[in-house]
């Protein structure tokens, strides 16, 4: 650890924590009003998970296209300081400021004058399951994260790097350090935005699908990397064996609604996604065939049920029921257990070449335990409880910290938006009343 | 169709659980590996239950085809324990078919449950105390072998005239309970089968679907349908035990209550050890199930589980007792021992078999009897058509 005397106390108005589109939005809006901003991001880039997505509900915009604007934007914006792969810790209020330490995590590429050359990335020995993919494909042990990466920079991973030298030989810039080590660099804000989103449900969880087990049982963010333009196969395939699927089964509510698994909630967005990613298999295979299995549609917001009702429209089928078990054949294919609610309730089966879970959202909401003298107060499912859901939604528990997009609840990308935008205005007049 | 929005609520007396919680998933039914086409359940008992559809509840069969392994509650993805409810049915099925309402009683309230096993707990104990008394004297009560000469240890009494006076109360017992139990199936017989019309059933199909209620008490074969098969076998052992049991003390009593100890590899023996082997193995293991709670049908314990383990767990206790001091020559101890064995036993056989937990043992196989009668006159009905 250096010595702390060595890193000038970093002060600035506002402490973003999370650089997804929450954040991203967040900052920018109170960057725009004149405000500091310390971004802070446990990831090597900002984006989130929105930069991983193909395209957005209801409206079929391309994710990446949306989104990079707005990541470039805070990159470049002089008001705003991002820290990637750096995490807050120790936050403590005392005198009405918030202080504490910012642990910046050694990324063993110096950043000031890697070039994002790739070179390191051709040579490294290493592959190991690449987790932007959502291990899909495999990666290096030193990469650049993903092709649109904010700052993009390589970064090394020391867990799975055998410390051959090859990057270190290859880098013409000599970029690669061996010797760098976690540093702490201590902050002080006047007020706080938690932005730190959400976690996609661990479908192993669920043991009755065998996620993890059965090759062609894959989650649906894992299908959303099928069906963006830099998709790792080229086309969709289903990881079993490399075939091109014709029969597509869409299990929604895994680990959604579901007490047994532990999240009795709904993650509000699964519904929406499969349909849309249900659309965008039909253009991608025009020869498969789509099947959703669902409890209920839920397809609430601006323009959701025209969208369903257009998607059921184009051939999609939608059949009421939830999968309760999938059974794998020698081939490959699954076969699904249902009760077919709609036609006089038998329990039937079904086969299909390939399954995707629709994974829900569960919380992520860790933070919480750095601040000292301030209890951030949690709802029962863990998300950030707000102060008041109705009135002050953006507000928490403790004066000066705010909550943006889904750490306070599974929510959509536009309900996002305005929740970030909600807490920026929250935390700008909450400092303009401290001033 | 008839709706009654009291029934969720009365169903609960019974050992319900929050069924308006369920949201229609069929994810209990999906996965019941006895589900099938022609009677898909539990989620149509769930949702005739929400509604209170009585018409549809009381003529189902549905309830009895379940044998309870659990994973319906396990998948339920609201724990609105679809199991349980199913287990609940049971009991109230059982108080519908019982024309006395004693059931009823006894299901639903531990006042008359607790209060009618003590009072014939208690008529047999004063029987005994009036009628039949210990002998003063105790010479020339040990047979050639040491052991206990059984049949006379009551004041008065010599060679089988003791096993007589048991053996007619016996036949006594064994005819009201039968009375009970088989006008109650009557009743069963009524409600699902010939309350519809429509459904004519020629006498032959009764005698050609005869077999399956002999085949299906006899091996509990639907048991073995669910994963869980360990659960088939040790039911099976109970119920073997215990059938084996029913018949030595209630019909073939003077065979099995003799002066003479017999050698270890008599059947009579065989028989007893077996039958203690079983009910003790599977009672002691299935308490200690219920009271860990690990597993799903474990989980939740009415008042009359408890008691059917409990009742049945001294009842062979107190039974091996009373061999054990008999063939060791202890007369008082035989002595006593036998009048608390048959205060167990008597009430456990008069309240439990016509009206309660052991009314399974019949209406489980006649359910299945009755589900099959019922499939067959349906597809003779449609072949008739064509």
């Amino acid at each position: 650890m250096k010595e702390q005397e060595r890193s000038p106390k970093m002060i600035h108005d506002v402490l973003v924590i999370g650089g997804g589109i929450a954040g991203e939005e967040a900052s920018l809006n109170l960057a725009h009003m004149g405000f500091t901003v310390l971004l802070v991001e446990k990831d090597y880039s900002i984006g989130g998970k929105m930069i991983h997505l193909s395209k957005v509900f209801p409206t079929l915009d391309c994710s990446a296209c949306i989104s990079t604007p707005k990541m470039s934007e805070t990159s470049r914006h002089p008001n705003i300081k991002i820290m990637t792969y750096s995490e807050a810790r120790e936050i403590k209020k005392s005198k009405g400021l918030f202080e504490g330490k910012i642990l910046k995590k050694p990324r063993y590429v110096d950043e000031d004058s890697c070039t994002g050359c790739q070179l390191c990335e051709e040579v490294c020995p290493v592959v190991v399951p690449d987790q932007y993919q959502y291990n899909l494909v495999g990666r290096k042990a030193v990469y650049i994260p993903f092709s649109v990466a904010l700052p993009k920079l390589a970064a090394l991973d020391i867990d799975s790097c055998i410390r051959c030298g090859a990057c270190e030989k290859a880098c013409p810039a000599g970029s690669i350090d061996f010797s760098q080590e976690p540093e702490e660099i201590p902050f002080q804000v006047k007020a706080i935005i938690l932005a730190t989103g959400y976690n996609l449900f661990d479908a192993r969880k669920k043991a009755d699908y065998h996620f993890g087990q059965f090759k062609n049982v894959i989650h649906a963010m894992q299908m959303e990397r099928q069906l963006v333009p830099t998709r790792p196969y080229n086309n969709v395939l289903r990881p079993g064996d490399g075939r091109i699927p014709d029969n597509i089964a869409y299990v929604l509510c895994t680990g959604s609604r579901d007490k047994s698994v532990g999240n009795p909630i709904c993650s509000q967005v699964c519904c929406m996604y499969s349909i849309k990613q249900a659309q965008l298999v039909m253009g991608a295979l025009p020869m498969a065939d789509v099947t959703i299995y669902y409890i209920d549609i839920r397809s609430f917001g601006k323009g959701f049920e025209e969208f369903y009702q257009q998607t059921a429209s184009m051939g999609v089928e939608f059949v009421k029921g939830k999968i309760a078990q999938i059974e794998e054949k020698e081939n490959g294919n699954l076969i699904l257990h249902y009760e077919d609610i709609e036609n006089g309730g038998k329990p039937v089966t079904a086969e299909h070449d390939m399954v995707v879970l629709a994974v829900g959202l569960t919380a992520n909401s860790g933070i919480t335990a750095e601040f000292i003298n301030q209890e951030i107060a949690l709802d029962p499912f863990d998300y950030i409880k707000p102060k008041d859901r109705i009135v002050n939604p953006a507000l928490t528990s403790a004066e000066g910290v705010f909550a943006a997009g889904t750490a306070t609840g599974p929510m959509d990308i536009p309900d996002t938006i305005l929740s970030a935008g909600d807490a920026s205005a929250e935390a700008a007049s909450y400092i303009r009343r401290l001033e | 169709m008839k709706i009654n929005p009291q029934f969720s609520l009365d169903i609960k007396k019974y050992g319900g659980m929050d069924l308006n919680a369920c949201f229609n998933c069929g994810s209990c039914t999906a996965i019941c590996p006895l589900s099938t086409a022609e009677s898909s359940f539990p989620r149509k008992m769930v949702r005739a239950s929400v509604l209170g559809l009585e018409d549809k509840i009381n003529c189902s069969l549905d309830p009895w085809l379940c044998f309870y392994c659990g994973e319906c509650s396990e998948t339920c993805p609201k724990e609105a324990d679809p199991g349980g409810l199913m287990m609940a049915l049971r009991r109230y099925l059982t108080s519908l078919y019982d024309w006395t309402g004693l059931s009823k009683k006894f299901y639903t309230s531990h006042a008359w449950e607790f209060g009618a096993i003590a009072l014939v707990s208690l008529l047999v104990i004063t029987l005994f105390a009036l009628f039949l008394p210990p002998t003063a004297d105790p010479t020339g009560l040990l047979n050639q072998e040491g052991g206990v000469k059984i049949n006379s240890f009551v004041e008065g009494m010599e060679g089988e005239q003791f096993v007589g006076i048991i053996d007619i109360g016996d036949w006594v017992m064994g005819g009201i309970i039968s009375l009970f139990l088989l006008s109650n199936i009557f009743n069963m017989f009524r409600k699902v089968l010939w309350r519809d019309k429509n459904l004519k059933i020629p006498l032959y199909l009764y005698l050609q679907e005869a077999w399956n209620l002999f085949f299906h008490f006899a091996t509990q074969i639907s048991f073995s349908k669910c994963r869980d098969k360990g659960y088939w076998v040790f039911h099976w052992l109970l119920m073997s035990g215990y059938t084996l049991m029913f018949t030595c003390i209630v019909i073939l009593l003077p065979w099995f209550q003799t002066e003479k100890v017999h050698p270890f590899f008599h059947p009579q023996r065989l028989i007893g050890y077996y039958a203690t082997f079983g009910i003790l193995l599977a009672t002691v293991l299935w308490s200690v199930q219920r009271l860990k709670k690990s597993q799903e049908k474990h989980r939740y314990s009415h008042i009359t589980d408890w008691l059917f383990l409990i009742l049945l767990f001294l009842t062979a206790l107190t039974g091996i007792l009373v061999h054990l001091f008999r063939i060791n020559g202890m007369i008082y101890p035989t002595y006593y021992t036998y009048v608390v064995h048959m205060a167990i036993l008597v009430p456990m056989l008069v309240i439990e078999v016509p009206f309660s937990k052991w009314t399974h043992l019949a209406y489980r196989p006649v359910a299945i009897y009755l589900h099959h009668l019922k499939n067959s006159a349906l597809e003779l009905a449609q072949k008739q058509q064509k």
